[in-house]
């Protein structure tokens, strides 16, 4: 007897009891895969095993939120580039940023000695936050756009973007789309000749690189090989913070830009008989002149996912005047005060998946109703939002069901 | 590495006395009490009171714990693993009749973390007066008091209790302690200490307001105000205990060379739980909620108030079961516990639902086999669920 278990014979029911329950419920315990397409934060397919890891070492470095100690600061507007782009997809207006400057009699001052065009309205203990100047009056209030599918935007040759220019409107439809050419910064590295602007609400970056360095450097104050000094305070000039510059390297910098390139779109969601007829009803009344429905990608020297494919993102990529409902004052390269980029439309049925349930829409996250987005769709869209008011009942639902659809 | 060494080095010591003692040293003192020969150096190792006069007076002992886990999140795995989660060991020493040391010595993750995390000196005046001064295990909730691995019935602590009050909180302080009896059946105890309080650390993480990351302030306080530390506790029968809590004071350093160099701002952190047995059952549970004054420069990214709860059911049974170890025993445990660690906003919050079934073959060492989920709310309310499964050992010694 000595040294065996004996056990009586309830202790064997019991066990008996709970392997088999525990097998029956294995899978219903433990989470299953997350749907392929329904997320924002996937990659393209078809990348090799090396780019996966720089994907994957994008990606933490695009979650990673930095603390004081890790070089926040001095002055910044949230510790991570996830903090305004929630699971890769738009901001919450709580995180919204602030762009200010002066505009008048024309003549637009981005207030660059008085911490213009951004408002950190953050700073770490000890440092005073920025505040906006009494005499800005071009307040640009901002959430983050979405994070997805940015390399194929990236790869649209200009000359496609150009295409769709029509600066006066020589087709009549009302609709004049120009494009925000735009001359890099030196340390981006690349020709400073005027480029097509494409990222931003108001197309003013052309190349993904630098809006990333910017945006460590900007949002989160946060130096880099690139940017290696730091944003200086308005009142009190360079400050540093509590780790040596540069806080972050080139190549973070690269794997946050590699994981940016390579992030998915999300899949389309099902097309019913009602989300066709809203995609005629959106081309017929004009919504597709701006909301172009896709466009092409060049080839790409190192992405053989980003080569010669179709882009469906819903946009033009172009700068219209929007009228005032929309205006903001604020002048970024060659869009004015009341001009937008369009607003891709690609991945809108999941927003809400990604702020907690709620769709917030607009540049700013001002309302979760799209008819409210269409309401406020005035200048060169005016004629469109009057068509989309005149349509039935039906024919409007049919509409949003497409747009939900996307 | 070299603090670690003298810290093994001392706790060793004692051992090797005892091996030592024949060949090395020679009786220091006589009938009498009195010295009878000089020591090699007076006040050196041989002269040291544990050696001359307290030995057998001193206990060691401690616990271990080590785990095999798994967590998966959206139908990805994360481990499996083992981990060597803590070894730590105990000292008591009863230096007089009314005098008692004790200390506690964490090892967490091997040797990666070592921590005091108690060492004091209690001067029992009378049973309802009690002086403790050292580093003292901060009496806010329960569970900080009594969260021993071998204690407890599921392998994690609860969120409460390690998220809004920091278990395991020590700090350095000085108060009083103890006990009165209204009845025969009922009893009330009170601890108050005055401490160093917590540090700006909680405000400097990068995911928002972490009080765990405020702790440890032994060398000085970094203002010049303590803060207060206390529990009430409350049993009007053996089976039943409530207990209510209270930390608060300013963390931050407000205050350089008597130069006033920030606002004064205070954590309060207050706690309230329960214990009640009936049989074989017993239910336990603690509420906390802490408001912290954040500078207007991070408010909104870092939390003013956070709050959770957390409530369990233990079941015992199977006693005697295996027979060739009549002592042992089973117990199923159900935990429900949520912590909202940002209090004005929608999400930043998690709910957790456990299930364990655990063995003692004996009372003091104890297999843990348990099954967690979880929903984790993002800062925009995006939920998020995750499982995770321990298999646990944990043991006094
Ligand atoms: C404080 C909030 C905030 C943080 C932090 C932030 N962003 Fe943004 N991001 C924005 C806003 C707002 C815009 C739109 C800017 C504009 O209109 O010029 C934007 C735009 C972008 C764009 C262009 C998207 C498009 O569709 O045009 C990219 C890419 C981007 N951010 C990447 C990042 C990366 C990478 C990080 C971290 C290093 C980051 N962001 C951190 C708010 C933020
Ligand atoms: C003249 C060009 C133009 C036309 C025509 C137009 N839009 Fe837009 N649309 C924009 C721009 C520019 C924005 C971004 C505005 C902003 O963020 O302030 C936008 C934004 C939107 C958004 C919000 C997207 C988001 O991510 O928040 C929706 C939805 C939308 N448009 C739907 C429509 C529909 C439906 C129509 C047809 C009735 C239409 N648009 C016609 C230019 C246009």
């Amino acid at each position: 007897m000595q040294g065996r278990l004996t056990v009586t014979r309830p202790f064997m029911v019991g066990s008996v009891i709970l392997a088999l329950s525990g097998m029956a419920g294995c899978t219903a315990l433990f989470t299953g895969p997350v749907e392929e397409g329904e997320t924002f934060d996937q990659p393209l397919p078809g990348l090799t095993r090396a780019q996966q890891l720089a994907f994957a070492r994008g990606d933490e470095a695009f979650e990673k939120a930095f603390s004081v100690k890790e070089g926040l600061g001095p002055i910044f507007n949230q510790p991570s580039c996830e903090g305004c782009h929630a699971g890769d997809g738009r901001g919450h207006p709580r995180t919204n940023l602030i762009r200010f400057g002066r505009n008048a009699g024309g003549v637009f001052d981005r207030l660059d000695t008085e911490g213009g065009p951004q408002l950190q309205e953050r700073a770490i203990p000890g440092v005073a936050p920025e505040t906006l100047p009494a005499h800005a009056n071009a307040i640009s209030v901002r959430s983050g756009p979405p994070a997805f599918g940015l390399g194929l935007v990236e790869a649209i040759p200009d000359a496609v973007i150009l295409a769709g220019t029509d600066p006066n409107d020589a087709n009549g439809d009302g609709i004049s789309g120009r494009p925000n050419m735009v001359v890099p910064p030196d340390w981006v590295g690349v020709p400073q000749t005027p480029s097509v602007g494409r990222f931003g609400r108001k197309a003013g970056v052309a190349f993904l690189f630098q809006q990333v360095a910017n945006a460590y450097h900007q949002d989160m104050g946060i130096t880099s090989d690139v940017l290696p000094n730091e944003n200086p305070h308005p009142v009190n000039g360079t400050l540093g913070d509590d780790a040596p510059d540069p806080e972050v390297s080139r190549a973070t910098i690269d794997d946050v830009l590699f994981y940016l390139r390579t992030l998915a779109p999300p899949k389309r969601g099902p097309v019913t008989p009602e989300v066709k007829r809203g995609e005629q009803l959106f081309q017929q009344i004009g919504c597709a002149s701006c909301h172009t429905p896709s466009m092409k990608t060049g080839t790409h020297p190192t992405i053989a996912a980003l080569s010669q494919v179709d882009v469906p993102l819903y946009s033009d990529l172009l700068l219209h005047d929007m009228g005032p409902d929309l205006a903001d004052n604020f002048v970024e390269g060659e869009a004015g005060g009341t001009e937008w980029r369009t607003a891709p439309l690609w991945g809108l049925r999941l927003v809400g998946d990604h702020l907690g349930g709620t769709h917030f829409y607009l540049h700013d996250g001002r309302t979760s109703d799209v008819r409210e987005v269409i309401q406020s769709h005035g200048g060169e869209a005016a004629q469109a939002r009057t068509r989309f008011f005149g349509l039935s009942k039906q024919d409007q639902d049919a509409l949003v069901m497409f747009l939900l659809s996307l | 590495m070299k603090k670690f060494m003298t810290v093994a080095l001392s706790l060793i010591m004692p051992f090797s006395w005892v091996f030592g003692s024949p060949l090395f040293s020679e009786p220091t003192q006589d009938t009498t009490g009195q010295k009878t020969e000089r020591p090699f150096v007076a006040g050196g190792y041989y002269d040291k009171p544990f050696v001359t006069r307290l030995f057998g007076r001193t206990a060691i002992g401690g616990y271990m714990e080590a785990l095999w886990k798994l967590e998966r999140a959206e139908g990805v795995n994360e481990g499996p693993s083992f981990e060597a989660r803590r070894f730590n060991l105990f000292t008591h020493s009863v230096v007089a009749d009314r005098l008692r040391v004790a200390a506690e010595l964490e090892f967490e993750h091997g040797t990666e973390e070592i921590k005091l995390e108690f060492a004091f000196l209690d001067f029992e005046i009378h049973p309802a007066l009690t002086f403790r001064g050292g580093i003292l295990l901060s009496p806010i909730g329960r569970f900080n008091l009594t969260h021993d691995s071998p204690l407890n019935n599921l392998t994690e602590r609860p969120l409460v209790s390690t998220l809004i009050i920091p278990a395991a909180l020590s700090e350095v302080g000085m108060g009083f302690y103890g006990a009165f009896f209204p009845s025969a059946e009922s009893r009330l105890t009170y601890e108050i200490y005055a401490v160093n309080g917590l540090h700006d650390g909680l405000l400097a993480g990068a995911g928002g307001t972490r009080i765990a990351e405020g702790r440890g302030a032994f060398d000085e306080d970094n203002n010049p105000l303590p803060s207060l530390v206390g529990r009430l506790t409350y049993s009007p029968l053996v089976a039943l205990e409530i207990g209510a809590s209270l930390h608060t004071g300013p963390y931050n350093r407000y205050q350089v060379d008597g130069i006033q160099v920030d606002d004064k701002r205070n954590l309060t952190i207050a706690g309230l739980d329960w214990e009640y047995r009936q049989g074989t059952w017993d239910v336990t549970g603690e509420y906390a909620r802490a408001s912290i004054d954040v500078p207007p420069s991070l408010r909104g990214l870092f939390a003013e108030r956070q709050h959770g709860l957390y409530t369990q059911v233990n079941y015992h049974f199977g006693r005697g079961w295996i027979t060739m170890m009549p002592r042992s025993r089973f117990a199923a445990v159900g935990r429900y516990e949520v912590v909202d660690l940002d209090a004005d906003i929608a999400g930043d919050a998690i709910q957790r639902f456990s299930l364990g079934l655990n063995f003692r073959p004996v009372e003091d060492t104890v297999f843990k086999l348990d099954y967690r989920t979880d929903l984790h709310w993002s800062r925009v309310d995006v939920p998020k669920r995750s499982v995770g499964v321990n298999f646990s050992v944990a043991s006094y010694f």
